[in-house]
């Protein structure tokens, strides 16, 4: 018997009823499907749109298990429920680091699979998928496939980024990396424009770890002011006194909570442009360099716990594209040229240039060229600015990432290779519908 | 440590915050599905570097058990079972004579037995999960009610009977919380509790040597108020 719930993603839009079967042990999933009704596995809920949403819905959260460490290989296996956080309690104080993060540490391991996150070391390191050497998955009724390169290797390529769409991860192996300590080292760069930062993303091509802010309410001249941040993972000899006392320093796990949904007009374009000019405004200087804490560099927003409140009861969308190498500076600038147009301010962009893909990970997302992620509150003008904004990415060859889709057309979202009878999302079902 | 119940999620969250806190390193998992314990051991051991023991106990069939042998002073007993929940209880006999087994008539044999090499050892704690559902019967529930007050009882009486030798015995009285018990439930956020804070509520009664806890403690005053009814009105009531 599974019970009814209203859920929704990171967005908290869209809003569904799902019906939620908890899954208990990894080694023998007792689930009971049917071909008339698909099921997705959910995560933590941090993507964005309706990837993680469904009619039935099979939640991994209770799959929290480690299985195997090996500090000499530098491997671990762990149930795919675990979370990062969790994965980094356990592995900076023996000083070691998650391989690729996003920009969140609550998403869970079976998460970091079916999107094959990437971090700001894409155009060093890949994808997520670059660290796994295996997982089992749950394909259907009482089937448990082992995959990795060497076993059922289709099947292994094919779920990394397919976003459930294959089946349940029920646990995984990866790989691991060493760190002398768990603080960065960082450059922070003022770009006045466009030109400038693509020039410095070029110029950083070196550095580990590079991502980009960028004020998206700058137009003319000053269209793409930003500031580039990159950086290294530090040795102890950059470390200050006081970091020197505790090197291998975990993230503090105490967050601050927003209660309740803020009104809807508390973010408007005004706040917005004032968070974008404070932000700019905090460097006087072209550049700085500092040495940060991972929680601060990697997590900026998770010590504020359910940020994603201040959007209000509506909820907000995150639109995040890629645009081919060749196109991605026109195509950029007439993005930002339509976002600045339409007054619909967002409170994040960031900014970022990946590195090549590896073809085998044909469904991830990632393909070489800038990337652009940027938040807007619900509202019902918001459709029309994405079926703009969809047009140029389509005109310019680019793409959208499913686990921040939920709106945009499905010609740049239908990249996905990954059919299944047992299967499906309400993403799944609105892209091939739209299709 | 022994840990009764070792699947149950109060139990795994309560085992690892032991492990974290204290210089406790043996763990014998007592449970009745010995295959889904196996990778809550590799991770004991993985993150706490534990010495774990899987031991098969099905309440419902219990096998004889070797306490002594064991390593241990801290007894986690959550073993428990809410039953098929279906409209009259009175109707479904199979089932509630699995409820009185889980909860206290089999159950209680094998505290005894650990109670018994505990006493010949001369030291530590059990820890009993009970309910606060075993405070007054409700027609809903009140064959897992009655087995759970039974178990109440028990572990207050265990409580006297060691006063003086040197072994504790802590009642844990949960109002509700989020497990796999419940998890097909609809339950009121405002009185709901996660495993998480259920085992550091646990903890903190374990170090300070508290005879009986209500998590969270909301629930001391809602069940008084249910207590204080009168009963002729309680019998019309539907709660
Ligand atoms: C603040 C913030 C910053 C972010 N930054 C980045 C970033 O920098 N880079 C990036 O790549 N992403 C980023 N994301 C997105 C996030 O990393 C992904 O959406 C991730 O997949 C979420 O994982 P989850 O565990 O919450 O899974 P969910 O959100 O619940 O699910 C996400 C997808 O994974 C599937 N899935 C989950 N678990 C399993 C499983 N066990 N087996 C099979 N499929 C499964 C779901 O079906 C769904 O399609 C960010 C999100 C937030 C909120
Ligand atoms: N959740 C609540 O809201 C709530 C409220 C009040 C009281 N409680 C009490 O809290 C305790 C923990 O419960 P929970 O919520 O964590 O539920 P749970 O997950 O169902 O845990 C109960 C455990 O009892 C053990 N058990 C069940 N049948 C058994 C059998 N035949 N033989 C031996 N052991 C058996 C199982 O452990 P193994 O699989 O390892 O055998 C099971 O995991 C229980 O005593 C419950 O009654 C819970």
């Amino acid at each position: 018997m599974a019970v009814r719930k209203n859920i929704t993603n990171w967005g908290n839009y869209p809003k569904t009823s799902s019906e939620i079967t908890h899954l208990h042990d990894a080694n023998a999933p007792d689930l009971k499907l049917s071909h008339d009704k698909k099921v997705i596995a959910r995560g933590n809920g941090r993507c964005y749109g309706d990837a993680s949403l469904g009619e039935s819905v099979i939640s991994t959260l209770e799959l929290s298990n480690f299985i195997e460490f090996d500090a000499k290989s530098k491997t671990i296996t762990c149930e795919a429920g675990v979370l990062l956080s969790d994965l980094l309690e356990f592995l900076v104080p023996k000083g070691f680091f998650i391989p690729v993060t996003p920009g969140t540490k609550f998403i869970t391991v079976g998460g970091a699979i079916a999107a094959d996150v990437h971090g700001k070391n894409h155009h060093k390191d890949g994808c997520f998928s670059s660290f796994v050497e295996s997982f089992m998955l749950f394909v259907g009724p009482g089937e448990i496939i082992q995959c990795s390169p060497t076993e059922n290797d289709q099947l292994f390529y094919r779920t990394f980024g397919a976003m459930g769409l294959t089946g349940v991860v029920l646990s995984a192996t990866f790989k691991v990396i060493a760190i002398e300590t768990s603080f960065i080292y960082q450059e922070s760069i003022k770009a006045s424009n466009l030109d400038e930062i693509f020039a410095l993303f070029e110029d950083s091509a070196e550095w580990k770890y590079t991502v980009a802010w960028i004020d998206c309410l700058q137009k003319g001249k000053s269209l793409g002011r930003s500031i580039i941040m990159r950086g290294e993972s530090a040795s102890l000899d950059k470390l200050n006194k006081k970091q020197a006392k505790n090197p291998l320093k975990v993230h503090d796990d105490r967050i601050k909570n927003i209660p309740f949904f803020f009104p809807s007009f508390v973010l408007n374009t005004l706040s917005v442009k004032l968070f974008n000019w404070a932000y700019y405004l905090k460097q006087f200087r072209k550049k700085e360099t500092s040495v940060v804490h991972y929680d601060q560099f990697f997590y900026p927003l998770d010590s504020i716990g359910e940020w994603n409140k201040i959007y209000g009861k509506p909820g907000f969308i995150q639109y995040q594209f890629v645009l081919p190498l060749e196109n991605s500076k026109a195509g950029m600038r007439a993005i930002l040229e339509e976002i600045a147009n339409s007054g619909l301010g967002s409170f994040l962009a960031v900014l970022k240039l990946f590195g090549k893909n590896d073809s085998r990970f044909y469904n991830s997302f990632p393909i070489e060229g800038y990337t652009l992620a940027l938040d807007f509150k619900y509202s019902k003008k918001l459709s029309g600015l994405v079926e703009r904004m969809d047009q140029i990415v389509l005109d310019n060859g680019g793409r959208i990432y499913r686990a921040k889709d939920c709106m945009s057309r499905a010609e740049l979202t239908n990249y996905i290779k990954a059919e299944s009878d047992w299967f499906g999302s309400l993403q799944s079902e609105r892209i091939t519908m739209k299709s | 440590m022994i840990v009764l119940g070792a699947n149950s999620d109060i139990s795994k969250k309560f085992t690892e915050l032991v492990l974290q806190k204290e210089d406790i390193r043996k763990v014998y998992l007592l449970s009745s599905s010995p295959d889904k314990t196996i990778n809550f051991r590799s991770h004991l051991k993985v993150k706490y570097n534990a010495d774990v023991e899987i031991i098969k106990l099905n309440l419902l069939d219990p096998p004889k058990i070797d306490f002594s042998s064991m390593e241990y002073s801290l007894v986690f007993c959550a073993s428990g079972y809410m039953g098929a929940q279906q409209e009259a209880v009175i109707t479904n006999n199979e089932d509630n004579a699995k409820i009185t087994a889980i909860n206290y008539s089999n159950l209680i044999l094998v505290l005894n037995e650990i109670a018994q090499d505990m006493e010949r050892k001369g030291e530590g704690t059990i820890i009993g999960v009970s309910s606060v559902a075993g405070e007054r019967g409700r027609k809903s529930n009140f064959i897992y009610g009655s087995a759970k007050a039974g178990f109440t009882a028990y572990l207050s009486g265990l409580r006297n009977y060691f006063n003086k030798k040197g072994i504790h015995v802590l009642t844990v009285k949960p109002g509700f919380m989020y497990t796999k018990m419940t998890e097909d439930l609809e339950l009121p956020k405002a009185l709901t509790i996660t495993p998480e804070k259920a085992a550091k509520l646990i903890y903190r009664g374990y170090i300070k040597k508290r005879n009986v806890i209500y998590i969270a403690w909301m629930w001391k005053w809602i069940m008084l108020i249910i207590k204080s009814i009168p009963e002729f009105i309680f019998k019309r009531l539907s709660l």
